[in-house]
């Protein structure tokens, strides 16, 4: 997850070869990252299969046709529209399906092979930061609303405004970012508006990874408070604002009225819905009244849900998708799908992968607080097996904050060394000299209660078993063995660990940041990463999962060393803060660092154009169309 | 599923005859199929219970050093699965889980079926047409339907699948059960037996159930047999007990997964046992069957 609106997951590659982002102003070299991306050579187990011929299923003329049926990942269905997303609906493919919709206002994207402001899918047409740094001019395309109207600075304003007031049920806030870091904002004209920031800030930071949440709504059409509600300028009042959230969020929690709802038919992007099932299958048209530079080349895209990556492989096999992807239990068969008319291709990622804590749990909680607990469970994980055994050589094993590929400038050398090497002596170790004693039953059990060196811990009680649940996303023989992987090797060193597995949309709804008295309190670890748990806007920078209070900081993680360290990322121009931040987290362990697996291996049919894959996770159906 | 229509209800007013044991015993070993069955069952469980004492895997740690092996492979008569561990092993292991809860969910689907079935037919009036209006609804509601529903809330566990699986199976031993208690109840030692103030539980719990044995015996082994299959059925849809357990419907469902990958051993083996133990159980039930229908054969 990561972006904007679109925080939930996604992945990575072997081999990603670097290309130097393009900077978006011009001038300045960017020692940003150098995702690249297309070049990625995964290292596809071809080993044996059939190297088959195939039957041809797959390879059926696609002369003529104005349609593209697109495979969305296992277990994973769309259940939000609307274009801030509250943090338990920021799944990649929301956001993707969102941005069909409604134009960002900045498009990053990295499809072309290079992490670049994309123009051709943006709505504005150029970005002018002032001599002093602190400003900021945006100045937007002559566009229209598929309901004829123009497409303005107010539109814009209008959405700062709802994040403004609503900013803690915005799944993209973190405490002293976008909203909270813009002193002032003023329209210039219908096109143009400045935005002043309250201090001076690292300018492509600002540009990747704040300004890309810009999003213009048709305020002519949702700046009400109700159904029959008089449109007006509510927003420009904080209640009013909050009653237009509540509005707008409500309308959004009916899925099933997507298709119907008036509302979400204005829409400023090359597609409007056509139809949005309550099993998650999506049909997208092409908006015939889109006026802006990246019209849909194919009339229409079915996303098409499914419960399982199997039950995608043969929806694949029988040829019913166009693009769907290979999981990697069955990469062997490549050839056989080759043969069928598909072109198989690696989707690089830019993301890493872990298991967060719950630090306020009220059971496991006081454990996860104790660094020598989480070191025992992390030295615990076999990383190199997992990613070359379970997940067949797709997934790369992660050892920090920072997307271990492709190798960049970000990497601490703390992260690149991998501080906690599988060894579950060491974890064994760490339990018995912090006052726990393994069990009969090969659990450990804290004998030793107390702060003392030599025991437990502050509120671990004589007597807690170290027995803990994870909440793992369903649908993919790698994540179920990979979960059972943990288990066991978990076992080996006294851990004791229960598996729940629940689709992924149960999986994002119940890990969410929480009080111990909550209710919702009662997951411990979670898992949402068959694609990559969270996937990174250019600056892999860690403000809104690691910040104490972000709201993707689902397990409640809080440090104030990292959170200065976290500062000092977007802040000022220390080369080391970098460094500084990847080396912390690293060591510190505020969640479980597990392999990264690629996006997924993509199966396309040959003659399906603009498929280029970006490492930041949104497809872009509008570039899709068929060879002529 | 097999439903038990050729099961045998005594109509008569005299207690049921009840074939002496030789000449059961033989109407039994004389359907061949019923015997072959009770020996693959036999055979079964000795594979799935005393195996394990004999052919020792680790069946709890992966080991992913192991992983995929062919059969034959560095001492895997059966080769290893996808997270290393012995699949030879697992179907032992996994045969325990299969056939502890089909066992156990057959037996106590049979139970509360008859329990219910008696009370109702016994008593008859309103409380018969409530208590099998339940009944009827019950069976409205596919049992796979409610054993998702379940596994969806609930962690899957043994104990859970034995209740569920006990819970929406009752259904059609109930209406066996009941026919056969209104019949019952309407013969002369019954009738004396309240005549002379014996009570009703009495009734049920000497007369009524103990001459519905025939019916209960051979509606179990469908019930043991279909309990087995919906084992394998909710599993393969990858909501079964939960790993390291196994069983046997979730093997198959792994191996499916490397279908197209060559490795038969992840799912030939699993889906044999599953035909195997599911066909032995029907076997013997129809042996049964003829065991207690005494009408039309030799006495």
């Amino acid at each position: 997850m990561a972006d904007i609106d679109r925080p939930a997951r996604l992945s990575l590659t072997s081999e990603v070869k670097g290309v130097p982002m393009q900077h978006p102003l011009g001038g300045r070299g960017p020692r940003l990252l150098a995702v690249g991306v297309l070049s990625t050579s995964l290292a596809l187990a071809a080993c044996g299969g059939d190297d088959g011929a195939g039957d041809g299923t797959g390879s059926a003329d696609t002369q003529g046709r104005d349609s593209i049926t697109y495979a969305l990942p296992p277990n994973a269905t769309p259940n939000w529209i609307l274009p801030m997303a509250l943090p338990e609906y920021m799944a990649t493919h929301n956001a993707a399906i969102r941005r069909a919709l409604w134009t960002p206002v900045i498009n990053v994207h990295g499809a072309s092979g290079e992490v670049a402001w994309d123009h051709t899918g943006s709505l504005a047409t150029d970005v002018e930061f002032s001599t002093d740094g602190r400003m900021v001019t945006i100045s937007l395309d002559d566009l229209s609303w598929s309901d004829g109207e123009p497409v303005t600075s107010r539109d814009v304003e209008f959405w700062y405004n709802l994040v403004d007031a609503n900013k803690e049920q915005w799944g993209g806030y973190a405490a002293g970012r976008i909203p909270d870091n813009i002193e002032s904002w003023e329209t210039i004209d219908d096109t143009t508006f400045e935005i002043t920031f309250d201090d001076v800030y690292n300018q492509d930071w600002l540009l990747y990874n704040q300004l890309v949440n810009l999003a213009a709504l048709p305020t002519h059409a949702w700046n009400k408070t109700s159904d029959d509600g008089e449109i007006d300028d509510h927003d420009r009042t904080p209640d009013g604002a909050e009653e237009v959230w509540d509005y707008l969020v409500g309308q959004a929690e009916q899925t099933d009225s997507y298709a119907s709802n008036p509302l979400w038919s204005v829409v400023n992007g090359p597609f409007t819905v056509d139809g949005w099932t309550s099993t998650g299958q999506v049909t997208l048209k092409a908006n015939e009244n889109y006026d802006g530079n990246d019209p849909a080349g194919i009339q229409t895209v079915v996303l098409q849900p499914f419960t399982s990556a199997d039950a995608q492989l043969n929806a694949l096999r029988a040829g019913e998708l166009d693009y769907g992807y290979l999981p990697a239990s069955a990469l062997d068969q490549q050839a056989e799908f080759e043969g069928r008319g598909y072109v198989v291709e690696p989707w690089a990622g830019w993301s890493i992968t872990y298991l967060p804590f719950n630090f306020n749990n009220p059971d496991m909680g006081p454990v996860f607080q104790q660094l020598y607990a989480r070191q025992a469970i992390q030295h615990a994980v076999d990383q190199d097996s997992i990613a070359n055994v379970i997940w067949h050589g797709t997934a790369l094993p992660t050892y920090g904050p920072v997307p271990q590929n492709p190798p960049s400038d970000f990497l601490s050398e703390t992260q690149k060394s991998n501080p906690y090497e599988f060894d579950v002596d060491t974890s064994i170790e760490l339990l018995t000299s912090n006052g726990w004693v393994i069990g009969d039953d090969g659990f450990a059990v804290c004998e030793n209660a107390g702060t003392g060196d030599g025991q437990c811990g502050d509120g671990i009680d004589a007597g807690t078993t170290f027995e803990m649940t994870v909440l793992a996303q369903s649908g993919s023989t790698e994540t179920d063995n990979m979960m059972s992987e943990l288990k066991s090797s978990l076992a080996k060193a006294g851990i004791d660990l229960n598996i729940a597995s629940e689709p992924l949309n149960q999986v994002l709804g119940q890990s969410v940041p929480c009080e111990p008295d909550e209710d919702a309190c009662s997951w411990q670890l979670s898992f949402f990463g068959t694609q990559g748990s969270w996937y990174f806007n250019a600056y892999p920078t860690g403000e809104r999962l690691f910040g104490t209070g972000a709201t993707a900081n689902f397990g409640n993680y809080s440090n104030p060393e990292v959170d200065e360290y976290i500062d000092g990322t977007l802040t000022g121009n220390d080369p080391d803060a970098m460094h500084n931040y990847s080396e912390a987290l690293a060591l510190d362990l505020p969640v479980v660092w597990l392999p990264s697996p690629a996006y997924q291996v993509s199966a396309f049919r040959d003659g399906l154009e603009g498929t280029g894959q970006d490492p930041l996770a949104v497809f872009l159906p509008q570039r899709w169309s068929w060879a002529d | 599923m097999t439903t038990m229509t050729q099961v045998a209800v005594p109509t008569g007013a005299e207690p049921p005859v009840r074939p002496r044991r030789g000449q059961a015993w033989r109407r039994f070993t004389g359907n061949r199929l019923a015997v072959a069955g009770l020996v693959v069952v036999a055979l079964l469980f000795l594979f799935s219970f005393v195996g394990p004492l004999v052919y020792q895997t680790d069946q709890v740690h992966t080991d992913l050093a192991s992983a995929n092996l062919r059969p034959g492979t560095d001492g895997h008569p059966l080769g290893t699965d996808d997270v290393g561990y012995d699949v030879l092993g697992r179907l032992m292991v996994g045969g325990q889980t299969s056939l502890i809860i089909g066992m156990a969910a057959g037996v106590l689907a049979t139970v509360i079926g008859t329990a219910w079935g008696a009370v109702a037919g016994y008593v008859g009036g309103r409380m018969d047409a409530v208590m099998m209006r339940v009944v009827d609804a019950g069976i409205a509601i596919p049992a796979l339907f409610l054993l998702l529903v379940a596994s969806a809330i609930y962690t899957p566990s043994v104990p859970m699948m034995i209740v569920v699986l006990g819970l929406v199976s009752w259904l059609v031993p109930a209406r066996l059960v009941r026919a056969e208690a209104m019949s019952l109840k309407t013969r002369d030692y019954v009738l004396t037996l309240r005549a002379i103030g014996g009570s009703h539980r009495r009734a049920i719990v000497r007369h009524i159930v103990p001459n519905t044995v025939g019916t209960m015996m051979v509606n179990a082994t469908f019930q043991v047999a279909d309990a087995i299959l919906l084992v394998a059925y909710v599993s393969f849809l990858g909501m079964g007990v939960q790993q390291p357990a196994t069983d046997w419907g979730a093997m198959l469902s792994k191996g499916v997964t490397y279908a197209y990958s060559g490795a038969w051993w992840l799912i030939v083996p699993a889906g044999l046992l599953i035909v195997l133990v599911v066909a032995s159980f029907n076997f013997i039930g129809d042996g049964l069957r003829d065991m207690f229908e005494v009408r039309g054969k030799n006495r």
